[in-house]
């Protein structure tokens, strides 16, 4: 696949400074005017860009640049904004003077039937854009026959990612390297999506977080790893269009295993308290349930195509978990486990969110091409994996905490389970 | 000498069937010889045009999707087992995909009908459902139906995979066993609401008193279209739930006192208990004929049967319903017998039955194939004429 033409630059060393992470929002003030002022000039000039484009197939060089600025601008914003980079953005969006930076294509030739429904094209890349950069909720108030409701979402992960980071940074200085990555995502994605919509491109916006952070260095490989053929992308179209009531009796069957899994867990707790160990079979029966959790997950939101079995068994699903083997683990670590965990637990239902858009908009590809977006597939699967460390941790069946990081680890996982193990 | 043991123990077993047949068709209601009335006695032209219209429309529905579901079947029988690739889930998951799957092209190819279904209630003015509900209502329907099929198959080849083709022997007492459990969880999976009215509150304790039926809550559905009432639950789960359709205008108190009689009837006559019996003798011949069925396919052990055993299962479904709606039709009779004798309202129930034609457009009395094959309760002139003799009966009684 040729490499997307709006390319994230990320050279960030991690540093911040307390002081003005602190007041950071606060000095971000004077940003918000300008891009609300910048916004509403985008606006207007975003629709001349349009019937130019609809009346001469290219956009006009200057308005061009223009949207290009913007889009620079707006990134360098919101790199500051989540924490992704620690300088004070300028507020002309020019080209390599930031950490964070987007690399925008020269106008080109572009399709003027594409162009004429690109705002109703955009939609999909719009709710995940949402979900993964957007500060907060959308909701969509309905009238139903016993009163008004309202339903929505949008996880908001860079949102998150910045919170928790803030802490972070007010401790040590440093943001955490995996909330950075996924904050540098939210911001690469967030600009793919306006030049789309900006008509910069006419490439649709590439969700693939490995692509995105090409030039991030990869964090080191974690105890809990995703293992399989990420490259087997086809879906059976019957199986697409029946997943959520195909997927119901797997539901019955997890939420009861899940009661089950929490009385384990707990005994597990005690027993890793007193002993130092997880009892061994706590430990296989805890791996177990995070195996079926993962293959319920990836069945569920199309991340993979077969019909998952129902106990967890180790190799038998195209996207499998390694687990580690039990060993002694810290008793403070596992005293305070459920503490700890409640940041992750943020991040992870953050990546719900994404994960959820992701799953009903690969719903749609799949059913009508027979195969999940590539792009699509990798966020689901950086969503997965998050979940299985998590849960691996709460479980105690390892003590390495979730990394944030959409990119693997830097030793390639393997092709099959056999070879994993 | 084999043959010989085998005759007689299927003749043993015949005759066990036919006993417990017999104890449990028993019925309060006398002998009756009801006369055959003549719907245009009771019903005016166009409210009888009206229901045989309406009806002619739904049973050719009816068995337009009834071909189109054997048809998918037989389909699915044939090449369903390529499906079997898409799953990772072993020997029983397998199974299991292979038969949701099966069902859910049964609900794909019916689509159209459903469909056409509600467009003719609603071109009837029968309902007001739109087709987005009904069409997205029917899909996580299947989940449900889903969940009791993978349940079933869990049995069925748990069972095959420890007593090879004998699995119909304890799989059908588990099937019983399911079906007392939903009989009893199913009160509480309806729900309702409290009846409002304190004058049919008084009647329900006066008519339970009368029917021996003692603290049966009576629950409202709302929401519902059509007016109908039913009779659920065991022990302490018992309840009657009526649809609001049926507590409101044009139906009167003394109507919807009659209608709560009959349910209770059900009760009084442990119907529950007696249907769950009935489908405890048609569950081993069913069973013991699906696993006849699936023999050359491998049995029920392998995936490979299941697509073939849906198709085994639907059809002895049909070929049963007969017999089946014979069985529904003597019991409802006998709740209708009940209420008479509980109220003693004959006119009451005389306009109840008589409303029911405009209100689901009923024809009062269906062509004879119909009769056998669909209707589960006795025809409007057959519930007429029970009236009829009960009144007979009252006026000669002291």
């Amino acid at each position: 696949m040729n490499e997307h033409p709006v390319q994230l630059v990320v050279e960030d060393d991690l540093e911040r400074s307390r002081l003005t992470v602190f007041f950071r929002l606060l000095l971000a003030i004077p940003h918000f005017v300008w891009a609300f002022l910048w916004g509403i000039a985008v606006f207007f000039a975003a629709i001349a860009n349009w019937v130019a484009t609809l009346a001469t197939g290219k956009p006009p060089e200057s308005l061009h640049r223009f949207m290009c600025k913007f889009i620079r601008y707006l990134s360098h914003l919101n790199a500051y904004l989540w924490l992704v980079a620690n300088p004070y953005p300028g507020f002309v969006g020019e080209e390599g003077d930031y950490p964070v930076d987007i690399k925008l294509p020269p106008p080109t030739e572009q399709d003027r039937l594409k162009t004429l429904v690109r705002i109703i094209f955009a939609i999909p890349a719009l709710f995940l854009s949402a979900a993964l950069g957007g500060a907060g909720s959308f909701r969509i108030p309905y009238r139903g026959r016993y009163g008004t409701y309202s339903g929505g979402g949008g996880g908001a992960l860079a949102g998150v990612c910045a919170f928790l980071g803030w802490f972070a940074i007010l401790a040590r200085g440093r943001m955490p390297k995996g909330l950075r990555d996924a904050g540098a995502y939210s911001v690469g994605y967030t600009a793919q999506m306006l030049a789309y919509v900006l008509l910069v491109t006419d490439r649709y916006p590439n969700a693939d977080p490995t692509a995105m952070l090409a030039t991030v260095e990869r964090p080191p490989q974690h105890e809990v790893y995703l293992v399989g053929d990420a490259h087997d992308l086809r879906h059976s179209r019957v199986l697409v269009f029946f997943r959520l009531p195909l997927l119901i009796p797997h539901l019955i069957w997890f939420a009861l295993w899940s009661v089950a899994a929490v009385v384990v867990g707990i005994l597990n707790w005690f027993a890793t308290l007193f002993t130092g160990t997880p009892a061994r079979p706590f430990h296989r029966f805890l791996s177990a349930y995070v195996r079926y959790t993962l293959h319920v997950y990836a069945f569920g939101y199309l991340v993979a195509n077969p019909f998952p079995g129902f106990v967890g068994e180790e190799g038998r699903y195209p996207i499998d978990v390694v687990l580690p083997e039990r060993r002694r683990q810290s008793r403070w670590v596992t005293g305070f486990r459920l503490i700890l965990a409640i940041p992750a637990f943020a991040v992870n239902a953050a990546l719900g969110g994404a994960l959820s858009i992701a799953a009903i908009l690969t719903w749609f590809v799949a059913l009508a091409t027979g195969a999940a977006p590539w792009g699509l597939r990798n966020l689901s699967a950086y969503a997965l994996r998050y979940a299985a460390q998590l849960n691996a941790y709460l479980f105690l069946l390892t003590e390495q905490y979730p990394h944030a990081s959409p990119l693997e680890g830097a030793d390639e996982p393997q092709q099959t389970f056999d070879e994993a193990t | 000498m084999r043959l010989a043991v085998s005759a007689a123990l299927a003749a043993a077993l015949a005759a066990g069937w036919a006993v417990a047949a017999v104890l449990l068709w028993h019925s309060s209601v006398p002998a009756l010889h009801l006369a055959h009335l003549d719907p245009g006695d009771y019903f005016s032209a166009q409210d009888l045009h009206d229901a045989a219209s309406y009806s002619r429309g739904a049973r050719w529905l009816w068995v337009l999707t009834t071909i189109a579901q054997l048809g998918a079947l037989a389909v699915f029988a044939r090449f369903g087992v390529r499906w079997a690739r898409e799953s990772a889930a072993g020997r029983m998951g397998t199974g299991m995909l292979l038969g949701m799957l099966g069902f859910a092209l049964v609900w794909a190819v019916q689509l159209p009908f459903t469909v056409l279904a509600v467009w003719w209630a609603r071109h009837s003015g029968l309902s007001t459902e739109s087709y987005l509900t009904v069409t997205l209502g029917n899909w996580l329907a299947l989940g449900g139906k889903f969940t009791f099929l993978c349940l079933a198959l869990a049995i069925v080849m748990g069972l095959a995979g420890k007593v090879g083709d004998w699995w119909w022997l304890p799989a059908a007492p588990c099937f019983v066993g399911l079906a007392l459990l939903f009989s009893f969880v199913t009160p509480y999976l309806l729900g309702g609401q409290r009846l409002d009215s304190p004058q049919l509150r008084a009647a329900t304790v006066r008519l339970e008193r009368i029917e021996h039926v003692q603290h049966v809550p009576v629950k409202v559905v709302t929401g519902m279209n059509e007016p109908n009432a039913v009779a659920t639950g065991l022990g302490p789960s018992r309840r009657v739930f009526l649809w609001d359709a049926i507590i409101e205008p044009p139906f009167t108190q003394r109507e919807v006192e009659v209608v709560i009689a009959h349910e209770l009837g059900h009760l009084a006559h442990n119907h529950i208990w007696r249907s769950v019996g009935w489908y405890a003798l048609f569950a081993f011949p069913g069973a013991f004929l699906i696993a006849a069925g699936t023999r050359r396919r491998g049995g029920m052990r392998v995936p490979e049967a299941v697509p073939f055993s849906l198709l085994v299962l639907v059809a002895l479904n049909l070929v049963a319903s007969p017999l089946q709606n014979v069985i529904t039709r003597h019991m409802e009779a006998e709740a209708d017998w009940s209420a008479l004798r509980a109220t003693h309202d004959t006119k009451a129930a005389r306009m109840l039955f008589e409303r029911f034609v405009p209100a689901t457009l009923s024809q009062p009395d269906p062509p004879t194939w119909d009769y056998v094959l669909l209707e589960n309760h006795p025809t409007i002139m057959q519930r007429l004429a029970m009236v009829q003799a009960y009144a007979a009966s009252d006026a000669q009684s002291p």
